[in-house]
């Protein structure tokens, strides 16, 4: 979470200023933007499995109900304890409980955007837990203090040579060098012991498989494994969303999830995690705990925004998206950035407080075209303005602007006299055909010129053509 | 005062305008979860080359997965298999073995191979259940056998796996998974590639947190797993 | 004016910022529909499709506008816009502005199926392909997003300017990356959009093109308008202008 009073425009002014900050976002999702063409050029079922993926999806959230009820069951029959949170602080209290009654001085953690949604990060360190981010990039952003910047590159916005900096401040042995390779084994010596010290390693979930009651992790580091099998406890924190029938829904799912993603065909490690440590097992946890969370989801599924609970995290419309490449992910000030961040965040933490999220969004769709369970990003996105408007959230400037321009295309006859006045008054302004400068229209020639109109509009020229020349067809 | 999960179960019920399921919508639910995925195959990738452990191999050493892949006549042929490879690689050739049976019953020592114990970093044998041609995964099971961890510390991860469980698709696995027993090991993993990480400027680098290099060894003829 | 037998009966609806600031769009609308056949009609109390204000979230205000335009427009065959952005309005978004109102929404729906973007009209409905055309120049295409991701639209124009004896399109990279335009959107976010279009400027300068075509007339004065700041020689102009014979005439920006 970004500084209480920030706005989002003067977050977005300062990313903008940031040259640095550019270029970092442009490595990395512009690699990722080139692989996932790549991906899915080589995957020509891709529309077909796309399909089956929303229908997944769309089978699970009418079925939300009994599908809960049966991954519980068969959680439980594996030995979890399963646990209910409605909001995010209910979830992290649950969490903060289990590691108290064990006694845990240290955890672990496997990156999960559910666990920054319900500031798990924030919660454990208010109750004295050393918590340990594993991820490389959760790692880059723990050790800067900050928050991550994109769901699946949460260190995004940070270029090697600021890694390096920050490893050769923070690391006892520092990278022998700025090279990424060097970096990363810096990372690794750092982690290594404390992922076989930890008490209690905490993970999300990828898919909830409810005919077995599994947990899906996808990592590429393998961090997800490291964090859960050594210590006593493994704790899951999963959005109700995440259930799906079976593992084979749940595949069909991943071979979308990781092409959209990283442009991988499928992640190094994809682990189903079933219950606690069975006798004889050579390792894993002895307690398995599995913190299902509401916080907004069935508000979501009541309020019109059930297709949004189809998102399975891949990341594909930031990475696409021509606000997100501009401004970075922690412009948006929420825990989910880009275009389905601007969807999830007024539901999370309500429309008040992130009206200009729907809104910074240009509405050109590329986002929906690369979505891999199709999700109608900028209807979603137009809905909440309209709901905005409906409650009175957007700014009066904006509201008597749309209003006096619609009363006038309303009334043709204002209408036109209305627009011969502004090509008249607009014409003052220009320099040959050029507008640097005119009152009201800072916006735009702060940045643009705008081209003068030419000297009437389409519709008086067309009339006095026609007068001219009674024959129209005469063009 | 009702609970957080009667809570969200009711806010779930009353969104879905739908009451209390019963056996038979429950059985409906379930036929409708697997036509769902009736003709998969017009949603997965076809496989490259007709025969599946051609597939599985290429697939294993290609660009996307990046491992490299020997082939052996029986079992007993793994640890000059091992020894090969690991002289390839300028590896030493001391090695931790998993503690299954068929890999502590063969006579590594004449192939110039020694067994040491678990060492952080080092190489690591192991023996797989199944390997699956589409996406070029080995997959290992949890279980007194198989400590899960020795495949995510090793530096070298060395996996047979034998040519006969060879599996199509990922789908495949999931139906010989689900013969193998219930209930579900407690960790089923699905490996495809080394550790790896692009997360410095997308720019991918092997040996993140565990394995710097994967070698999947496919071994014919009969294997117990 | 009376039907003429065997012409299609076509009503353009010019769109408000052709009628406000480049009146040379809709005339050559008007000569390469007549060309392609139709008969063509402007209703003169035509204003603005309501998009601004729906995109804005003042749906209400935006289905007034819808059925104002349904009334104009539905006794047409046809009605044909010079944009991709307008004529999605009408074609995808009157349904959704007028969900609500069932006495409203099958006029919706049936407007929607006879509306048409320029180009798309000209080659899928009309077979259009023009002749004796010349401009020798090298030019440039970018795809408006609303047409490209909403109508489908890409094909049409390109094949439409292959038949202009001399002109080379050069492949402009990003082709169908959003050029910051996005209505409102380009003075509500002002910043964001300027680093927008600012990217897009370079990349239009960098084919070394002469000149910037397009389909939607908002996305063009947003480009040539920062073109413009930068200093830069390159022109830009509806594709429709090249496409009926009137690329020698001045580019926006340049006085007539």
């Amino acid at each position: 979470m970004q500084a209480a009073g920030s706005s989002f425009k003067s977050r977005a002014g300062a990313a903008l200023a940031d040259a640095t900050l550019k270029s970092a976002i442009d490595r990395t999702a512009g690699n990722a933007e080139t692989k996932r063409a790549a991906a899915v050029g080589e995957f020509p079922q891709f529309d077909e499995a796309r399909k089956l993926g929303r229908r997944i999806k769309d089978h699970v959230i009418v079925h939300l109900e009994h599908y809960l009820i049966e991954f519980e069951r068969n959680a439980l029959r594996s030995g979890a304890k399963v646990h209910w949170a409605r909001t995010s602080e209910e979830a992290s209290r649950i969490v903060v409980e289990i590691c108290r009654s064990a006694g845990a001085k240290r955890v672990t953690r496997s990156k999960s955007m559910l666990g920054e949604e319900i500031g798990l990060p924030h919660a454990l360190e208010a109750a004295g837990i050393e918590r340990v981010e594993t991820d490389l990039a959760e790692h880059i952003v723990q050790l800067a203090g900050e928050t991550p910047s994109h769901i699946v590159w949460p260190a995004m916005h940070k270029t090697r040579e600021q890694v390096a900096s920050l490893f050769n401040e923070k690391h006892a042995s520092p990278p022998a060098s700025e090279s990424i390779p060097d970096l990363v084994h810096s990372a690794r010596q750092d982690l290594r012991q404390k992922f076989l010290t930890a008490d209690v390693g905490i993970s999300g979930a990828n898919f909830l498989i409810a005919d077995t009651g599994a947990v899906c992790t996808v990592t590429n580091e393998g961090n997800a494994e490291l964090t859960t099998t050594p210590p006593r406890i493994h704790i899951v924190t999963a959005g109700i969303e995440k259930l799906v029938p079976s593992i084979d829904h749940a595949f069909a799912l991943l071979r979308l999830l990781v092409r959209s993603a990283t442009g991988g065909d499928f992640t190094q490690y994809t682990t189903f995690h079933c219950g606690p440590k069975r006798p004889g097992d050579a390792d894993g946890p002895e307690e398995f705990h599995i913190v299902l969370v509401d916080n907004g989801r069935t508000r979501m599924l009541a309020e019109g925004l059930a297709a949004m609970l189809r998102c399975i995290r891949c990341g594909a419309c930031m990475n696409h998206c021509v606000v997100y490449r501009q401004i970075g992910g922690h412009a948006y000030g929420a825990t989910y950035p880009g275009p389905m961040g601007s969807v999830l965040t007024p539901a999370i933490d309500g429309l008040a407080n992130s009206r200009d999220l729907p809104n910074a969004c240009t509405l050109n769709g590329k986002c929906a075209e690369v979505c891999p369970v199709e999700i109608p990003l900028p209807t979603l996105l137009r809905g909440w303005r309209d709901r905005s408007w409906k409650e009175g959230l957007e700014p009066l400037t904006v509201r008597t602007g749309i209003g006096i321009w619609a009363y006038f295309a309303r009334h043709p006859f204002f209408y036109r006299l209305a627009t011969a006045v502004a090509v008249h008054w607009m014409r003052l302004f220009r320099k040959g055909g050029w507008i640097a400068w005119m009152p009201l229209a800072g916006g735009w020639t702060q940045h643009r010129d705008f081209p003068a109109p030419q000297r009437a509009t389409f519709i008086a020229a067309y009339k006095a053509m026609r007068k001219g020349a009674p024959n129209d067809n005469g063009t | 005062m009702t609970t957080a999960r009667e809570q969200i179960l009711q806010a779930v019920r009353d969104a879905s305008g739908r009451g209390e399921h019963t056996a038979d919508s429950v059985e409906q639910i379930l036929r409708e979860s697997e036509m769902l995925l009736d003709g998969i195959d017009i949603c997965r990738p076809a496989l490259r080359l007709i025969d599946i452990v051609d597939s599985f191999m290429a697939r294993v050493s290609g660009p996307k997965v990046g491992a490299s892949i020997d082939r052996i006549a029986s079992l007993s042929q793994l640890p000059t298999a091992v020894a090969r490879y690991l002289a390839a690689n300028a590896k030493p050739a001391a090695i931790t073995l998993q503690p299954t049976s068929p890999l502590l019953g063969l006579d590594w020592v004449a192939a110039g191979v020694t067994p040491v114990r678990d060492r952080d970093d080092g190489v690591v044998v192991g023996l797989a259940r199944w390997g699956i041609a589409e996406t070029g995964s080995i997959v290992v099971h949890s279980a007194p056998d198989m400590p899960i961890l020795h495949n995510f510390l090793c530096s070298t991860h060395i996996v047979a796996v034998p040519t006969q469980r060879i599996l199509r698709h990922l789908e495949d696995y999931a139906e010989a998974a689900r013969i193998a027993g219930d209930p579900a090991p407690r960790n089923a993993c699905l490996i495809t590639g080394a550790s790896g990480t692009t997360d410095i400027e997308g720019s991918l680098v092997k040996g993140a947190h565990g394995p710097r290099e994967l070698c999947v060894i496919l071994v014919d003829g009969v294997v117990q797993v | 004016m009376e039907k003429q037998s065997g012409k299609p009966r076509v009503g353009l609806f010019a769109t408000c910022l052709v009628d406000l600031s480049r009146p040379q769009v809709g005339f050559a609308a008007l000569r390469l529909l007549e060309d392609a056949g139709c008969s063509v009609e402007v209703p003169l109390d035509q204003t603005c499709c309501g998009q601004p204000a729906f995109n804005s979230g003042a749906t209400g205000q935006a289905a007034e506008l819808a059925r104002q335009l349904i009334r104009q427009f539905e006794p047409f065959d046809h009605v044909v816009v010079p944009s991709g952005s307008c004529a999605a309005m009408i074609k995808v978004h009157y349904v959704e502005a007028l969900a609500d109102d069932p006495a409203w929404l099958p006029r919706a729906e049936a407007l929607a199926a006879k509306t048409w973007e320029l180009m798309s009209f000209l080659v899928d409905v009309r077979g259009y392909r023009p002749t004796g055309l010349v401009l020798e120049t090298t030019a440039t295409y970018h795809d408006s997003c609303s047409g490209l991701r909403e109508l489908g639209i890409s094909r049409q124009p390109r094949d439409l300017l292959a038949a202009v004896e001399g002109l080379e399109l050069r492949p402009l990279p990003g082709n169908d990356v959003c050029c910051g335009f996005g209505g409102t959107f380009c003075v509500k976010y002002a910043a964001i959009s300027n680093a927008i279009v600012g990217e897009k400027a370079a990349a239009v300068e960098a084919t070394g093109a002469r000149l910037l075509l397009g389909g939607d007339l908002g996305c063009l004065m947003n480009t040539a308008g920062k073109l413009s700041r930068e200093g830069s020689s390159v022109r830009a102009m509806h594709a429709a202008e090249v496409i009926a014979g009137m690329g020698k005439g001045p580019a926006i920006g340049e006085e007539g």
